[in-house]
């Protein structure tokens, strides 16, 4: 179990020397990666989701807060000890087209790793074989056709699939997958996401998904939680479908909106939201960081900065009647909880055409 | 019932592309990537057109322009279009002033086709005169106009290089240039791949918003269905170089008729649904090595194959102004 604290970190500007300003990329975050769990943060470009991945697989320093792994402080560790920690969490890159060694082939892509695993626990000789065998069964692929094979004679599913595989090369117990189906084919997208669900079961990981695509995250598994994250802070968080049914934050509500609806089969949700303005790292609001661009935003939204808070009755504002009741949507997933200070949940998503 | 309605008898269309093969010569002999495509874009209409990588979209598209890269040639066919004639006939002068004047084309990865080494404004004047506009002061008044109509601070972005300018920026850049030059057919590439949904959303809505305000014919190439299926009125489906199902979108994606775009429609990570109906498509999409050469192509993947789909190719049949290319499916009663 991985547990984060208020993680912050914040990058030198660029820039001219007088205009050069602190990048404040992640303001404290607070989540928790359970054992087998299925866990996606979700955002858009330069939201900090990204810098937040590589802070759990050790490439990247944090400034604030804490890390905690398997009951470990991360801060209370030199950087050599905390090598054996981030072992545990394995990246698993965004574009499989570069992520390979293109003059390697993928027996000795794989194989590299595992000798170095075979050598730390003293396993037998012909162990790399069949764990090389066994991991590309475990990912779908067939060893008598890839392993003599180049990257480049790879489809791009197939790449990612191998990918993966050598993530699982050294025992990880959390894999983090970088918007992992972004660069492929959408027809070969579900693959590779019911592949991450069954590794939860059959591999024993949990996962940690990052991507801007909502929908992606409804195929990790039913029990999984969402984090919406907004310029370095979460703004919404719970279950992903009980956030996908009841968004409550205007932020989440715009992202569900922009998703694309589909002629003849869909009909859009009626309360869509636009974000009224880009997103411009540039500026610091006094108040709430989403008001600039908040098309809900009232007057006091400058003034303070909201804290992510549950209400007590958990139906928020004007809940839509026959919604379901807040226990049904995935029993045993995570409290819903907003960082508003006007909730409202919309209909925006949209709904299959009868 | 609709009398069928062939393409060749369909009226209104700016851009007519008949019995096009285009075929790339490999030490194996001429592989065709584009295979007997007919297909029409209505003028007024946006068009999709969706299909899984190496099936021969970007290839198609540009054969519009008579740009296919060799070793690729268009080996049989012609493309019409309105005011251009046979476009597969023109050579060299008359070739370069079409591209720009008559069709606007923004290209794949558009976000990294700027020259990072130029400001934009002095990329969009370099344009200009390679079509022969003196006029540099006319020329930026009337990019200035259409950046501001995209939302974008056009002064800032004229003194941009592409470097500081953001994915969705870049993208809304290169539909200015393709526009610039009052092109009436617009051809996207995947213009919103690598976007964030929010990002995505606004280049959609610039795109369907340009597209009626100029009276444009425009073509949009895309590998994401609810792409397609948020902004085009017709679509097309292509799978291993031909046009396998084509029809009003609606039509299409509530009636899918051929079972490659039933498998794509059931393949789709959807926010709304069951996703336990979700099916992956099996197998692997076809390169020009493993296209069959005989027979149905989308055979070897298809749950519906009879032994009849792998001695003849299935022809088009048509329900109204929706056509599909599968022996199976045609005797389905609709």
């Amino acid at each position: 179990m991985i547990t984060a604290q208020g993680i912050a970190r914040t990058f030198p500007g660029r820039g001219s020397m007088l205009r050069r300003e602190p990048v404040r990329a992640l303001r404290g975050i607070d989540f928790t990666i359970p054992d087998h769990g299925a866990v996606s943060f979700i955002g858009e470009s330069g939201c900090g989701k990204t810098t937040l991945g590589r802070i759990l697989c050790g490439f990247e320093e944090f400034d604030g807060g804490d890390l905690i792994i398997d009951g470990q402080s991360m801060k209370a560790l030199r950087s050599r000890d905390r090598a054996q920690y981030f072992r545990r969490i394995q990246m698993i890159h965004q574009d499989p087209y570069s992520a390979l060694n293109p003059t390697r082939t993928i027996g000795q892509i794989l194989g590299d790793p595992l000798h170095l695993r075979a050598r730390q626990t003293g396993a037998a000789a012909g162990w790399v074989r069949d764990r090389r065998a066994e991991l590309l069964g475990l990912v779908g692929l067939d060893p008598d056709y890839v392993l003599p094979r180049y990257p480049h004679m790879l489809s791009g599913g197939m790449r990612q699939r191998v990918v993966i595989a050598r993530a699982l090369t050294v025992d990880p117990e959390v894999l983090v997958a970088d918007e992992a189906v972004s660069m492929i084919d959408v027809s070969l997208r579900l693959g590779i996401l019911q592949l991450l669900q069954g590794l939860r079961a059959k591999a024993g990981v949990s996962l940690l998904f990052i991507t801007h695509d909502v929908a992606t995250a409804r195929y990790l598994g039913p029990d999984g939680e969402l984090y919406v994250i907004y310029r370095g802070m979460v703004v919404e968080h719970g279950g992903t479908d009980a956030i996908i049914r009841h968004p409550t934050h205007p932020y989440t509500q715009c992202l569900l909106s922009a998703i694309p609806v589909l002629r003849g089969i869909e009909e859009p949700g009626p309360d869509r939201l636009i974000p009224l303005a880009p997103l411009d790292e540039r500026t610091q609001p006094p108040g709430c960081l989403f008001e600039p661009r908040c098309p809900q935003a009232a007057a006091d939204c400058r003034a303070a900065v909201p804290e992510l808070t549950q209400r007590a009755d958990a139906s928020p504002g004007s809940a839509s009647p026959g919604s379901a009741s807040p226990g049904s949507a995935s029993p045993g997933s995570a409290s819903h909880e907003w960082a508003c200070l006007h909730p409202e949940t919309r209909s925006v998503v949209a709904t299959v055409a009868s | 019932m609709a009398a069928p309605v062939k393409p060749e008898t369909a009226t209104g269309a700016a851009v007519r592309v008949r019995d096009l093969t285009v075929a790339f010569r490999t030490q194996e002999g001429p592989l065709p990537a584009v295979s007997h495509v007919n297909l029409d874009l209505v003028r007024g209409q946006i068009t999709g057109l969706v299909g899984e990588s190496g099936s021969g979209k970007s290839t198609l598209a540009l054969a519009l322009l008579n740009a296919v890269p060799a070793p690729g040639q268009v080996v049989e066919g012609a493309v019409e279009i309105d005011g251009v004639g046979d476009v597969l006939a023109l050579r060299r002068g008359a070739l370069r002033k079409m591209r720009g004047a008559d069709i606007g084309y923004v290209f794949q990865a558009s976000q990294n086709s700027l020259n990072p080494l130029k400001r934009v404004g002095k990329l969009l004047l370099d344009l200009g005169r390679s079509h022969g506009l003196r006029d540099g002061r006319a020329l930026i008044q009337q990019s200035k106009a259409l950046l501001a109509d995209m939302g974008l601070d056009a002064t800032r972005v004229l003194s941009s290089y592409q470097h500081e300018l953001s994915g969705g920026m870049r993208q809304r850049v290169g539909i200015v240039f393709a526009l610039l030059l009052n092109a009436h057919v617009l051809i996207l590439d995947e213009p919103t791949t690598a976007l964030d949904m929010l990002s995505q959303a606004q280049v959609l809505e610039i795109i369907r918003r340009i597209h009626a305000e100029r009276h444009l014919t425009t073509l949009i190439i895309s590998h994401d269905m609810s792409v397609i299926g948020d902004l085009a009125d017709r679509m097309a489906v292509m799978y291993a170089g031909r046009v396998v199902e084509e029809g009003p979108t609606a039509s299409v994606l509530a009636c899918p008729r051929h079972p490659y775009t039933r498998a794509l429609l059931a393949a789709m990570p959807r926010i709304t649904g069951d996703t336990a109906g979700a099916r992956a498509l099996p197998g692997r999409p076809p390169d020009l090595m493993s296209i069959p050469r005989r027979g149905c192509v989308f055979e070897p993947r298809c749950p519906l194959a009879t032994p009849a789909c792998l001695d003849d190719e299935p022809p088009d049949t048509y329900t109204g102004d929706h056509r599909f290319a599968c022996f199976v499916t045609a005797g389905e009663t609709q």
